[in-house]
């Protein structure tokens, strides 16, 4: 088998003069942890629904496992499990007779692991799954993604609803699949679901790759956040230019902004007019790097197609 | 009252509404554009029984009998039906969506909704009836026809009031239970059989009184279209409206209300008993998701058993029903010129098979065995795509045309089944009665022709599904044509101008040669059967071409 889980060339989708999604060129390897990123309507959805065949792209393709996302959707399907976001099931079917359902669209599973499964994530199959709270019924989602033992899991929104037990067994579980040399391929708006699995994480944002990267390698991207007290009242314009800069807040006598150039050039700029009392520097979080990816998109620094 | 409350419940449904209430006008003027047709002088001749039996008025005219036909029947089954379902979805449907939580999480009382729900379902009734009542003006000086002797007033008061009686009850029972199915089926329930029992049981003199539990007695029990309107009967319609509305008052405060959950079931409950549960889990456990075809059917069991009721039981009473008929109302029917005839059919009601036709196999059968089949039709796909399951159903790994065929297969599967019980119970019925000029053939033969009939609307409805992806456009597209095409199979034969567009009727396909009598023609057969293969196949196509939403 191919060692590529999912590849999508210049994969578009366009809903009417709205565009979805914008010449996605993306491929995540077997045996990694993928998260995939982006505020609401950034486009994470439509790529999954995509590449699982259920809406048609305007243009490109995409394949999971070297098979064609449309030509060979039935195929794929055998290789894959799908947890979608806001997950709906049959509210009238047990979790059990659920996890039947699926299982004979697919010829059978192994039931001792479900079982397994089922007992990790302290899921109980019996009651209807209309009558399980979101969690609960999040865990029946989850077993059956799982419990086929598919070459890639793809993933959307999963953490939802997950109390932080039942999401640290689940983050063991990702772990141990792709210890096994499969594929998982997260997809969510907030860091904090991926960044303890993730091996790397590509960002959407309008329907554009703005960035793949290593989540090690964010982490280095060193963006401060630097605030600046005056002895007078200041003008934002004399931070305008300043190579690094972004998202500069004036208040009275006090600035605050991102930055992530050289000190010196800063420094020369702010007191070029005004006189200093005090500054302030602190490495920005990892969440503030996303944030700031989520607000600019920052297409300059991104890698538009990565393979690590 | 609580504005918010009511202008939204009117947004919610003002659209069904206003289709009703616009088909039913439309209904109305090309029902009387037929009958300005016809030769209206045997009109005069019948008997006034008759005439108020049937609630025509005696000196209606052509404008009479289109106003009646129309309003009495179609007019007033559409207007309750849209009532029912305001009614059951007020408390018990924001209960089961699971919204009720979060409107009472603001500033307003239980009680405070449900006046304001009852409000709204005044209005909307209301608006729809004045709607009914302006074309009963607007029509008649359309086509030129004359309206004179006609209680328009009181026909369209009427059916205001009977429609929101069924409504009120609906709400009580939602407000008591909780339960939108159970209100809605049940009321559903009580206006069929109220139909069937205020036009049958005055036939047989002696148990007319049971007639007179029922609300649609109290509507078209006093013929109000020839007779005027009837002071008792409307007391007795607004006394149903406010004492339903006073219960439901009474329960909406007292009990616990339901988070969004599922319906315990006898299964269910079999299932949970240790005793039982080893048995009910072979046969209704994993065995009904073994695959998409039966899981759809275990989904819509519960229709079939009512619907597939309602035909056992008038198979087994109409057939000895016909027996109590006196022979002088036989002679009379008898005598009835084909004009007449084909309105109430095609068929000649004074033979017993010509009863049973009409009483089973018109109306009643196509009703029961198309509304099964639109709605598993509608929701094949649809439904899926709505509930947002169809992601989970597609990421296996099946291809969507065997997601269709499956689809297909419950649906060949529950016609073959409503027609072996509609035969069964007739059959039964016949043998009981000894009616020996209706054959097991015969019999046997119209059975056949309703479900090829049903699938033809319940494939439409598939269709329709598979190319939008909404349930309700496919419900309402082929219920529409399934209405439209009854219409054009009852009164386009009355017009000799319209007379020869009969044929594009698919009710003419499945009536037309009266199978009961004649047997199967094959040649109707096979055009029902056609249809039914081409919206079926070509929903495989609109399905696969389409990008799904859910």
């Amino acid at each position: 088998m191919t060692d590529t889980a999912i590849k999508t060339e210049a994969l578009t989708k366009h809903y009417g003069e709205v565009k979805a999604l914008v010449d996605l060129d993306l491929e995540v390897k077997m045996g990694e942890v993928f998260g995939f990123l982006g505020p609401n309507g950034a486009g994470k959805t439509t790529m999954i629904r995509c590449i699982l065949d259920l809406i048609h792209p305007t243009s490109g393709r995409a394949s999971i496992v070297g098979l064609d996302s449309h030509r060979d959707s039935v195929e794929i399907r055998n290789h894959i499990g799908y947890l979608p976001s806001d997950l709906s099931m049959y509210p009238n079917l047990t979790g059990k007779d659920t996890l039947t359902y699926y299982a004979n669209l697919r010829g059978g599973v192994d039931w001792d692991y479900v079982d397994e499964l089922a007992s990790r994530l302290a899921a109980d199959l019996s009651p209807k799954v209309g009558d399980l709270s979101s969690g609960n019924r999040q865990k029946v989602g989850l077993i059956q993604a799982f419990m086929s033992k598919p070459n890639v899991v793809i993933m959307d929104e999963p953490s939802t609803g997950l109390d932080p037990l039942v999401q640290r067994e689940f983050q063991a579980m990702v772990r141990e699949v792709a210890a096994e040399g499969r594929c998982i391929f997260l997809s969510s708006h907030t860091l904090s679901e991926v960044q303890r699995v993730a091996d790397r994480v590509g960002i959407i944002r309008n329907g554009h790759l703005a960035a793949v990267e290593s989540v090690d390698e964010l982490r280095s991207k060193g963006i401060r956040r630097v605030e600046i007290q005056f002895t007078t009242p200041v003008d934002a314009s004399i931070f305008e230019g300043v190579p690094g800069v972004r998202d500069v807040e004036v208040a009275d006598h006090h600035a605050v902004m991102s930055f992530d150039g050289h000190m010196d050039a800063l420094l020369k700029a702010a007191t070029s007019t005004y006189q200093l009392v005090d500054v302030n520097t602190q490495e920005a979080d990892l969440e503030e790097v996303f944030l700031e990816y989520y607000r600019t998109g920052r297409p300059d620094d991104a890698e538009r197609t990565a393979t690590v | 009252m609580l504005a918010n409350v009511f202008t939204k419940s009117i947004r919610d449904r003002w659209i069904t509404a206003g289709i009703g209430a616009v088909a039913v006008a439309v209904f109305f003027w090309f029902g009387a554009a037929v009958y300005r047709d016809v030769d209206t002088s045997f009109y005069y001749e019948f008997p006034r029984v008759w005439l108020e039996l049937v609630g025509l008025p005696e000196n209606g005219g052509v404008a009479g009998i289109a106003f009646g036909a129309i309003f009495n029947l179609i007019g007033a089954f559409v207007l309750t039906g849209i009532a029912i379902g305001i009614g059951a979805s007020s408390i018990a449907g924001e209960e089961s969506n699971g919204t009720f939580g979060l409107l009472l999480g603001n500033p307003v009382s239980r009680r405070g909704v449900l006046i304001s729900k009852a409000a709204s379902l005044v209005f909307i009734i209301g608006s729809m009836t004045l709607l009914l009542w302006a074309s009963g003006y607007v029509v008649p000086r359309l086509v030129n026809i004359n309206m004179g002797g006609i209680h328009v007033e009181a026909l369209i008061l009427a059916l205001f009031l009977n429609a929101l009686a069924h409504g009120f009850i609906a709400m009580s029972i939602g407000a008591w239970t909780g339960s939108r199915n159970a209100a809605s089926s049940a009321t559903v329930g009580l206006m069929v059989v109220g139909y069937l029992a205020a036009g049958l049981l005055p036939l047989v003199g002696s148990i007319e009184w049971l007639a007179r539990f029922f609300p649609w007695w109290y509507y078209s029990g006093s013929s109000p279209v020839s007779s005027g309107v009837d002071t008792l009967h409307t007391i007795v319609l607004v006394l149903v409206s406010m004492v339903a509305f006073a219960i439901a008052y009474i329960g909406v405060a007292r009990r616990d209300l339901k988070e969004k959950s599922t319906a315990v079931t006898l299964l269910d409950r079999l299932r949970a008993n240790p005793k039982t549960q080893k048995m009910i889990e072979r046969i209704a456990g994993s065995a009904r998701v073994s695959r998409i075809s039966i899981k759809t059917t275990s989904e819509h069991q519960g229709l079939l058993t009512i619907t597939g009721s309602i035909m056992f039981y008038m198979g087994i009473l109409i057939p000895a029903f016909y027996n109590f008929i006196p022979d002088d109302f036989i002679n009379v029917i008898s005598q009835f010129p084909d004009a007449i005839i084909a309105m109430i059919g095609g068929v000649d009601m004074s033979t017993a098979s010509g009863f049973i036709t009409g009483e089973i196999f018109s109306l009643v059968g196509p009703i029961a065995l198309i509304s099964l089949m639109v709605v598993m039709g509608s929701r094949a796909l649809a439904g899926e795509e709505e509930r947002h399951t169809i992601g989970l159903l597609m990421a296996n790994p099946i291809t969507r045309s065997h997601v269709i065929r499956e689809k297909i297969v419950a649906m060949l599967v529950y016609g073959v089944l409503f027609g072996i019980i509609t035969f069964l119970g007739t059959w039964l019925g016949v043998l009981i009665s000894g009616n020996d000029d209706v054959s097991a053939t015969g019999i046997f033969s119209v059975s056949v022709m309703l479900v090829l009939l049903g699938w033809v609307f319940g494939a439409i409805a598939l269709a329709v599904g598979a190319a939008k992806g909404r349930s309700r456009s496919a419900s309402l597209v082929a219920t529409g044509v399934a209405v439209a095409s009854f219409f054009v199979f009852s009164f386009f034969p009355l017009s000799a101008s319209f007379e020869s567009w009969t044929v594009v009727s698919p009710f003419e396909q499945y009536l037309g040669s009266d199978p009961l009598l004649n047997g199967i023609a094959w040649a109707d057969a096979g055009v029902l059967a056609t249809i039914a293969l081409f919206f079926f196949a070509v929903s495989i196509p609109l399905f696969n071409r389409r990008d799904l939403t859910g």
